[in-house]
């Protein structure tokens, strides 16, 4: 399931629609070249969730809390190689438990990451930055597939 | 004078770092784990980022600090710790040893900011800073503008909204295949560059409150790399001569007009990036025109140190300004 995205404000916004679907313990992955527009829509959907404060990105502190109707885990892992060092992270602690994790660079597939989740890969359109995004979704779980089938609702999906 | 030596604990993001400081100047030892040789040998950016890395540190870390000052435990008045902002496993890594260390010893824990600790870096090299200062904290986490009105009296002017500069010079490396860290390795290649051969925004100039955004930056300048390495005429030094320039007006115009509205007698850098050399002489090319003196810690206190958590606890302990065992470690980005 893909979508055109025009600019950074209709990002924003697809995020903000996408929060209304979200629930405590949700898991949401997000790929996508740097630049792209990640933490673009994690603005959106923490917006989405009451957040009004600054949302930055993670690559360097590797994750950002903000408090929204429930907490949002920010994470970035950019600058992460190994699965050890995703362990070490201490991960456990925040996936799956009260508060939605959205998560950046969650570079195939890992022994320490929940595969249901959400999954959104970001691309450029005609690999041109000044052109729009291809936003393509994928759900792993039956509770995700649901959350799909509502957003195509939503957001007026073209294909 | 009495004479008072704190210990000071770092362990907000990759380094584990410690440091004993005199009277908040005289600095007894200096210790940083430095993983910068790791890094470059995976070739890219592999941080150590994990706690279990500060642990295996930090007993180590410290005994060394306390070899080279040549002091026993017993000889500090103070253990000072960083308790944010970072990484919360990273940071409470720092935090628990200070605690058992002060509990231990049965002296008194302060707390540190590690953004006020960068500030910091320049009261211990410099003594004639003077108030109201501006002071602009740039490095791989952190972009913000403050006023300092005294030494440990201080206010967020502006920051970034998005990644900060040291991050959008990181990626911007790693996307020209330039290496890392990223600042360093654009400033080298910038060297044989002429800015201006290409054109890049600067972002934010034309607002006149004092936040910055560099993703913008960021997605301008992968967009031109793109589109010259098409066409083939791509020249990598005038790309990361264009990029650093249109990164360094923005940092240094905001905040020299920063200095300006708030009639500052000093301006300062603090934070990796202040190790810039072309952030340091823009600067200093603008404040000279204002007649303002310029200030910056020397290289090896401009990047994560544990001599400037120690150094900018003095202060509070002269104050009594102390922290309770049950100190706890924030990941919040809050400066104050």
């Amino acid at each position: 399931m893909q979508l055109v995205v025009e600019n950074a404000a209709k990002m924003e916004e697809l995020g903000e629609k996408l929060a209304g679907l979200l629930k405590s313990q949700d898991i949401v992955y997000l790929t996508g070249d740097l630049g792209v527009g990640k933490t673009t829509l994690v603005r959106g959907i923490a917006r989405g969730l009451g957040y009004e404060g600054k949302v930055t990105s993670p690559t360097f502190t590797l994750m950002n809390i903000y408090e929204g109707k429930f907490p949002i885990f920010h994470f970035d892992f950019y600058r992460l190689d190994e699965e050890s060092e995703l362990k070490d992270l201490g991960l456990e602690d925040y996936l799956g438990k009260e508060g939605i994790a959205l998560v950046e660079w969650a570079k195939g597939s890992s022994l320490f990451l929940p595969e249901e989740a959400l999954f959104i890969n970001i691309t450029l359109v005609d690999d041109d930055y000044e052109k729009g995004r291809l936003v393509s979704f994928k759900a792993c779980g039956k509770k995700y597939e649901e959350k799909l089938k509502e957003l195509k609702n939503l957001a007026g999906f073209s294909r | 004078m009495q004479e008072v030596k704190i210990l000071g604990i770092e362990t907000s993001c990759d380094e584990t770092a410690a440091s004993i400081v005199k009277n908040g100047k005289d600095i007894m030892s200096n210790v940083v784990n430095s993983q910068i040789k790791i890094h470059q040998a995976f070739g890219g950016v592999v941080p150590e980022v994990a706690s279990r890395r500060h642990i295996e540190n930090i007993a180590l870390v410290v005994d060394t600090a306390f070899k080279e000052a040549g002091l026993s435990y017993e000889d500090i008045d103070a253990v000072a710790v960083t308790n944010r902002p970072g990484l919360i496993g990273a940071l409470l890594v720092g935090v628990s040893f200070a605690k058992g260390f002060a509990y231990g010893l049965n002296k008194p824990l302060i707390a540190v900011n590690h953004l006020y600790g960068h500030i910091y870096a320049n009261f211990l090299e410099h003594s004639d800073i003077r108030f109201p200062a501006v002071c602009l904290v740039v490095s791989g986490g952190h972009t913000s503008l403050l006023v300092m009105k005294g030494t440990e009296e201080y206010e967020l002017i502006g920051e970034t909204l998005d990644d900060a500069a040291g991050e959008a010079f990181d990626k911007v490396a790693r996307f020209m295949n330039l290496g890392y860290p990223g600042g360093p390795a654009i400033q080298k290649a910038a060297e044989k560059g002429q800015a201006g051969k290409y054109s890049l925004p600067r972002v934010f100039l034309d607002r006149d409150d004092f936040d910055f955004s560099f993703s913008g930056l960021k997605t301008a300048a992968m967009n031109l790399w793109n589109k010259l390495n098409r066409k083939g005429e791509a020249d990598v030094y005038d790309m990361a001569a264009e990029f650093q320039a249109a990164l360094v007006e923005v940092l240094a115009e905001k905040t020299v007009r920063a200095a300006k509205k708030y009639n500052a007698q000093s301006v300062m850098l603090a934070g990796g990036v202040a190790a810039n050399s072309e952030l340091r002489r823009v600067v200093k090319q603008k404040a000279d025109k204002l007649g303002l003196p310029l200030y910056y810690p020397s290289l090896k206190l401009c990047t994560d140190n544990a001599a400037m958590i120690a150094g900018s606890a003095y202060h509070r302990y002269l104050k009594q300004d102390f922290a309770p065992l049950n100190l706890n470690a924030y990941a919040t980005m809050s400066i104050l």
